[in-house]
């Protein structure tokens, strides 16, 4: 990796840091409204070191939504394969349902949080079947194109030499389709993750970052605000490439699926 | 004909769901309020429709502040992008940046222009903003970024430069790539747009504050006719304006290889 490409990207960051910096302890913005990196700092540490030596406050919250996304991501997918494999092996059943997908996908998440507030109340029942349903959609739609675009060739030639149907679903299908299924899982995945974090805005009792976020607007913390958000970024960012990276390393990309 | 064959199978899922859902309400099997039967929902949606029209103004709401949103995100996104584009320096520098910012839920960034901004439209349509801008600015390079290469040595070698460039053929050659993002865009904004509305307190009407505002009188019914009306919007927008749009030009100009 040349020095370029690494060093470049820093330089428009520091300068804004240090411009942020200046502007705030001069006084030239108001502090107050757009806080500073020094005090995003203070605020987080504070945040984690406070609760001690219990807990800290801090990791409390990261765990909670954590959790919340692992929960919401396991269900939506399970749903998710399933649901796309019997769209992509019946047709009737993809006919039935691609419009209602095409309609229903689209809604944000955060705009069916108070329909389950109502039915689930506040808390994690809402989060996670919100967060649930919107890790299904995507992995659903990509399972579905995947097993669709199956070599009926292959099929049957599996068929022919005794493979049962389940034989067949495991040895033909889900190989052929992996590269399309994982495109479901990285999608799916980004939509929980984003989910979770929007319910947790507004139903969201007493834990998880979206509610320490929209918790520390409420107040004007405006040094929690943005630390939430740069701690967002920074946890998406090692899922991404820690978790994802790794599946597609282990799977399509050693099964020669994928240019390297 | 075949055109009215395919929109009455699209409709015929949600007539067979409607019809079952109204059925187990009617013969009692379904009685919680939460449940309301389709018919009831229906009859909702015509009174919030006339009556005082009370809908048509939520709507026009949205409409306006996911118009005046998009707008600034395409002008800005495709500004951006051709800059990042062509300049190679700068594409480097910040690419990395757009790459990281991508990457916080559009929602995250309402808190910060709840405090910056106020509780009002501005926060709301700034949220539109964001939604749209990352896509189409990401598609934008890198639909510029593929065109062929022999294309622009060739142009170059007959003398073309810089404007002309870019006239006679990055942007033709980038018009796909444009077009899907604004496509997309238009998907993120939409979803943007009915996020920040529940969110910002201080604003009366918009879609989005419809439904948030419903749970405050348990009004379920409500819901259900405002997450009716966000999904058949984000089809219609996407359908139907982007479709018309992307039929208008790179249809029409042969540049789709499928079709």
């Amino acid at each position: 990796m040349s020095y370029r490409k690494l060093l470049l990207p820093l330089v428009p960051i520091a300068l804004f840091l240090v411009g942020w910096e200046l502007t705030a302890r001069f006084e030239l913005i108001n502090a107050a409204l757009f806080s500073s990196p020094s005090r995003i700092w203070r605020d987080l540490v504070t945040l984690h070191t406070r609760g001690l030596p219990e807990r800290s406050l801090l990791l409390t919250h990261i765990g909670a939504s954590l959790w919340r996304v692992f929960i919401a991501a396991l269900i939506g997918t399970i749903a998710g394969v399933i649901g796309g494999v019997l769209m992509g092996t019946n047709r009737y059943i993809r006919r039935f349902f691609d419009p209602v997908i095409t309609v229903l996908m689209p809604i944000p998440g955060i705009a069916q949080a108070p329909l389950f507030i109502i039915w689930l109340g506040f808390g994690d029942p809402t989060i996670i079947t919100v967060g649930a349903i919107a890790t299904f959609f995507p992995i659903a739609y990509n399972t579905a194109a995947g097993v669709r675009s199956v070599d009926q060739q292959l099929v049957r030639a599996a068929r022919t030499m005794g493979a049962s149907w389940a034989n067949t679903l495991i040895s033909v299908y889900l190989p052929w389709a992996a590269g399309y299924v994982l495109s479901g899982l990285k999608l799916g995945w980004a939509r929980c993750w984003r989910t979770v974090i929007a319910v947790e805005f507004i139903a969201a009792a007493s834990w998880g970052l979206g509610f320490m976020i929209w918790d520390a607007a409420e107040y004007i913390r405006s040094g929690v605000v943005y630390g939430g958000i740069l701690l967002l970024m920074l946890i998406y960012f090692a899922i991404e490439k820690a978790l994802i990276g790794t599946i597609e390393a282990r799977t399509i990309r050693r099964w020669g699926m994928v240019r390297t | 004909m075949s055109h009215a064959y395919s929109v009455a199978e699209f409709v015929l899922p949600f007539l067979i769901i409607a019809g079952l859902w109204e059925l187990l309400v009617r013969a009692g099997a379904v009685t919680s309020p939460s449940f309301p039967a389709p018919s009831t929902i229906l009859v909702k949606l015509w009174t919030l429709a006339t009556g005082r029209g009370v809908l048509w103004k939520h709507l026009s709401e949205s409409l306006y502040r996911l118009a005046v949103g998009y707008a600034l995100s395409a002008g800005a996104g495709l500004l951006l992008g051709t800059l990042l584009a062509m300049q190679r320096t700068l594409r480097e520098m910040f690419a990395p940046i757009l790459s990281l910012l991508i990457s916080v839920p559009t929602i995250a960034w309402v808190p910060v222009f709840l405090i910056i901004l106020g509780l009002g439209d501005r926060t709301v349509i700034m949220a539109v903003f964001l939604g749209g801008f990352f896509a189409i600015t990401y598609n934008t390079i890198r639909g510029i970024e593929m065109v062929d290469e022999n294309h622009v040595r060739a142009a170059r070698i007959m003398g073309a430069s810089g404007p002309r460039l870019f006239a006679a053929v990055l942007l033709p050659g980038s018009l796909v790539s444009i077009l899907t993002g604004l496509r997309l865009g238009i998907g993120y904004a939409w979803r943007a747009l009915v996020g920040g509305e529940m969110l910002s307190a201080m604003i009366s009407w918009g879609i989005g504050k419809m439904i948030y505002q419903a749970r405050f009188w348990n009004d379920v019914v409500a819901m259900f006719v405002g997450l009716m009306i966000i999904g058949v919007s984000g089809l219609a927008l996407d359908r139907g304006l982007l479709r018309w749009l992307e039929r208008a030009t790179i249809e029409k100009w042969g540049m789709l290889t499928e079709g």
